[in-house]
């Protein structure tokens, strides 16, 4: 029954389980092994970059609760991101507040704007809804842009933030951010996990796979849509307090509506209605444009314009959103997928006869 | 900015001209550009994204076609050709392919295309500002001395002839009245004997060539350059005001959008008109989201 335990359920309870395959568990020690080998010999800037990714991360998982689960599509993440960074602002420059009070209040203040942002779901779906987050979007960068600008005469080029202090513990320097990243993000990830298949992830599936019908069976729609944007609000704006404070630094000019967009480039490219997939996307888009400045090192010197290689950094991306949602709508985590199916019927090609299954 | 010492609601003669000038431009870069986003809602329930992007690209190709041969009308040439190609492009490699998908893709794929058209405003164009300036014969002077060049005065007369274009081809053509049936029923529409394919892929191809139009004209008026893209959001804007699903509606959006605009610029504070579309979209969102003109059952209520 080995191999054919994969696709084979005798019970409700198995088709919740995270790690069905048996190499599963071993994969992910050794990724985390991996993981947590992975400072020892590399570069700053190569662990700057992995951090990056991780705060994609965790702003992505929230995304992809809201969207590839909820279904409620949303091009307001940016505010979201900006209201966590702009809580840090306030609460470290006014009123000199710890990190460990302040990232804790950027997502709850994250959870009130997410509650806001999350009303006109009630009344609106589909394109209306888009159209309602993205006018909240310029609301919000509004407001953080006049608070910018009364800030003082400094802020044009930013608001600094110092470095984090949890205890006597200095969080500086590439390295410690990414265990602590590590940290937070496998907490998240599983936190995430479970969430998507227990009773709020599969209310939240049902609402996206027609709204009416999960109605019927007696979800509470309000209640529920409201959750997804609270929990991806507050994803967001931990990941935007945490961004703050890695990069020292807060600028409302860094939260535009095309790092919306680069967010939802993420869960699309990772795959819709996948936690796995949301990291996966994370990385990816993340990466990409540094992957294509490298790129152009190869490439002869006159062809390498400032513009030319920033142009095709911010195109890529769009490139990315089209070709995957043409191409592979269920994005890297179906290619994954796939890749498992492959090796979980090898030698054969075929699709075994099941018929327990679809 | 307003000068120093003037009552802020008193427009002195020259100033109303101007006033009234301004805002009749306005209004025709952004009724071309709702019309534009309403006949896609229309034709295929897909709200572009990209309108702004478009227009932008659309008037660099304009100013560009006019610097390589130096002269307007092969510019105009170059205009019209980037619409067909264009339009006909996004539908039948896009959005043909995902009829039948979950709403959200054709959205996000029209983002898609306008983050890359915005790519290619800084790859192809660096991103440079420019005016578009045709080389016609100078401004008329107005009462009061304010301008209006030819420039502007073939904007307006441009867009009142694509409306009244766009209205007798819905009217009085066969294909117009087939158009109808599509945005209607595009199911049925194709059982009775009509080509969809066609149908949907003129959607877009008028749709760019208005957004262009809409680009050349704001081009003239103001400049191109990355940041003009926002027109796009204020052509939204209008469509919405005047209802997602009503043309007509989108006139009198765009000069409720210009007018908002223009008066905020003038009374209150230039920064504040970068955010307004935004603030007349909330409002138009919370109080009446089927806009003016539009139909309550087309709203996709929850």
């Amino acid at each position: 029954m080995a191999r054919a335990g994969t696709n084979l359920r005798t019970s409700y309870l198995e088709s919740n389980e995270v790690l069905r395959r048996p190499y599963q568990k071993l994969l992910i020690a050794l990724i985390l092994a991996a993981a947590l080998m992975l400072p020892f010999g590399s570069s700053d800037y190569f662990m700057h970059l992995i951090n990056l990714c991780f705060l994609a991360c965790i702003g992505a998982l929230g995304l992809m609760i809201l969207t590839g689960f909820c279904g409620q599509i949303s091009l307001g993440h940016a505010a979201f991101l900006a209201i966590g960074a702009f809580t840090t602002v306030i609460l470290t420059v006014h009123v000199k507040m710890p990190f460990l009070v302040v990232v804790p209040a950027a997502a709850v203040s994250g959870a009130i704007v997410g509650f806001l942002v999350g009303l006109p779901s009630l009344r609106f779906r589909g394109v209306y809804l888009a159209i309602s987050t993205l006018a909240m979007h310029y609301a919000i960068v509004f407001l953080c842009t006049t608070y910018q600008a009364n800030f003082g005469a400094s802020a044009s080029a930013g608001i600094t933030i110092a470095d984090p202090v949890i205890g006597s513990l200095r969080l500086r320097g590439e390295h410690a951010w990414y265990y602590f990243l590590l940290a937070l993000v496998t907490l998240f990830t599983v936190g995430c996990v479970n969430l998507v298949r227990t009773r709020p992830g599969r209310a939240w599936m049902a609402i996206r796979d027609r709204d009416i019908a999960a109605e019927a069976l007696g979800i509470n729609l309000t209640r529920y849509k409201l959750a997804a944007f609270m929990l991806s609000a507050m994803l967001a704006s931990v990941s935007g307090s945490l961004a703050a404070y890695y990069s020292n630094v807060v600028t409302v000019e860094g939260y535009t509506l095309d790092l919306a967009v680069i967010y939802v480039a993420m869960i699309i490219v990772g795959g819709m209605g996948s936690v796995l997939g949301g990291l996966l996307g994370a990385i990816f888009i993340t990466l990409l444009p540094y992957a294509i400045d490298s790129l152009f090192e190869f490439l002869p010197r006159a062809w390498r314009f400032g513009s030319t290689v920033f142009g095709m950094q911010v195109g890529a991306v769009g490139v990315c959103i089209i070709l995957f949602l043409l191409f592979e709508p269920k994005g890297l985590a179906e290619i994954w997928r796939r890749t498992e199916t492959y090796f979980d019927r090898w030698p054969f090609r075929y699709r075994p006869l099941d018929t327990t299954r679809r | 900015m307003r000068a120093e010492g003037i009552p802020p609601l008193f427009f002195r003669k020259s100033e109303l001209v101007e006033f009234v000038a301004t805002v009749i431009i306005l209004t025709c870069t952004y009724a071309l550009l709702a019309a534009g986003i309403v006949i896609l809602y229309k034709a295929g329930r897909v709200v572009n994204f990209a309108h702004g992007e478009i227009a932008i690209v659309g008037g660099y190709v304009f100013y560009s076609s006019g610097l390589i041969a130096g002269s307007p009308w092969f510019a105009a040439v170059g205009a019209v050709v980037f619409s067909i190609v264009t339009g006909a492009f996004i539908y039948a490699a896009m959005m043909r392919r995902v009829v039948g998908e979950p709403f959200y893709v054709a959205i996000l794929i029209t983002v898609g295309i306008a983050i890359v058209l915005k790519a290619a405003i800084i790859v192809i164009w660096r991103a440079e500002q420019v005016t578009i300036d045709v080389g016609v014969a100078p401004a008329i002077r107005l009462a009061g001395g304010a301008t209006l060049s030819y420039m502007d005065l073939a904007s307006i007369v441009l867009t009142i002839a694509f409306f009244v274009a766009l209205y007798l081809f819905f009217t009085f053509t066969r294909l117009g009245v087939q158009f109808r049936g599509t945005a209607e029923n595009a199911l049925l529409a194709s059982q009775r004997g009509v080509n969809v394919n066609l149908v949907l892929s003129l959607a877009w191809i008028i749709a760019v060539a208005a957004a262009t139009l809409s680009g050349v004209l704001y081009g003239g008026r103001a400049f191109l350059g990355s940041a003009s893209v926002t027109i796009g959001l204020a052509g939204l804007t209008a469509a919405l005001v005047g209802g997602l699903d009503s043309l007509r509606g989108a006139v009198v959006g765009a000069f409720i959008v210009a007018l908002a605009q223009y008066l905020t610029v003038r009374l209150l504070d230039p920064v504040l008109s970068e955010a307004l579309p935004f603030l007349i979209l909330l409002v138009v969102m919370s109080v009446r989201p089927w806009g003016l003109f539009g139909t309550v059952e087309e709203l996709d209520r929850v």
